[in-house]
């Protein structure tokens, strides 16, 4: 399909993939706001630098096959559960300046893929367009 | 996708549920009788929080599983004129500390607001997803 291959190609599949990944993650920030206070509540997360070093070695295959060659979708990660503060008597592992500054970073990146992504589809409307 | 908001309303109830406990601790604090007018000091109650959007469900959030009775002991003070006073001249208390429920209710009501940021940054997010279509 050329649409198909027009929609694949450079960095639209990246920062569609980046899309979802952020989209992924807020929701669990929010869980994890959600349960700041619940007896024995583990946080969860999704490892931003999993996410990138997979991506990067899609992004690798893709700068050596055919345009639209390398599909994205089969990018997908498991939820960890990671222990990066201290263990609160209730069993929890909240830490709410972590979150916050999570959450804040994480949208920034949602908006800027959104942002990039915005751009590359005004290019091939205005290549649709015949440049007018 | 808007699971987000689902889960942060479920959190906002939950909080609020919180809220309107330190409440009734706070305005009993100093009841020594029950509801049918005999001698029975109020005891403190408290919100236990469990995961997932109500008991039972898949969904991700939070609810208030039970809310319970405080049973530590009744702190007691020496008042012999107090028609509830026992024979030794004591009357019980309720257990409510105040500086407690001030604590718990800054915590509710930070943890409120901290999930409606929440709420307000997935909202900007789907904002700006949405925009790519115009």
């Amino acid at each position: 399909m050329f649409l198909d291959r027009l929609l694949n190609q450079g960095s639209m599949p990246v920062l569609e993939q980046m899309l979802q990944f952020t989209d992924a993650r807020q929701s669990l920030l929010a869980e994890n706001v959600a349960n700041v206070s619940t007896p024995g509540y583990v946080q969860k997360d999704l490892s931003l630098d999993q996410f990138q070093e997979i991506l990067q070695k899609k992004v690798e295959e893709q700068e050596s096959a055919a345009p639209g060659g390398v599909s994205f979708d089969d990018v997908s990660m498991d939820i960890q559960q990671p222990q990066r503060s201290i263990l609160f008597h209730d069993g929890n592992n909240r830490s709410m300046e972590q979150l916050m500054s999570d959450q804040a970073k994480n949208a920034l990146m949602h908006n800027m893929a959104v942002e990039l992504l915005r751009d590359q589809y005004s290019m091939i409307e205005t290549a649709l367009r015949e440049g007018k | 996708m808007f699971d987000v908001l689902d889960m942060g309303a479920s959190a906002l109830t939950a909080q609020r549920i919180r809220m309107d406990t330190i409440a009734g601790n706070i305005a009993n604090a100093n009841t020594l009788r029950d509801s049918d007018g005999k001698p029975n000091p109020y005891r403190r109650r408290f919100v236990v929080f469990a995961p997932g959007e109500a008991e039972g469900s898949t969904k991700p959030g939070v609810h208030v599983k039970s809310v319970q009775l405080d049973q530590s002991p009744l702190p007691k003070r020496f008042d012999p004129g107090n028609p509830d006073a026992d024979k030794s001249g004591y009357v019980s208390y309720p257990n409510v500390d105040l500086a407690v429920e001030f604590v718990n209710a800054l915590e509710a009501s930070r943890a409120y607001e901290a999930n409606v940021t929440m709420m307000d940054t997935a909202k900007s997010m789907f904002n700006s997803s949405l925009r790519l279509l115009a």
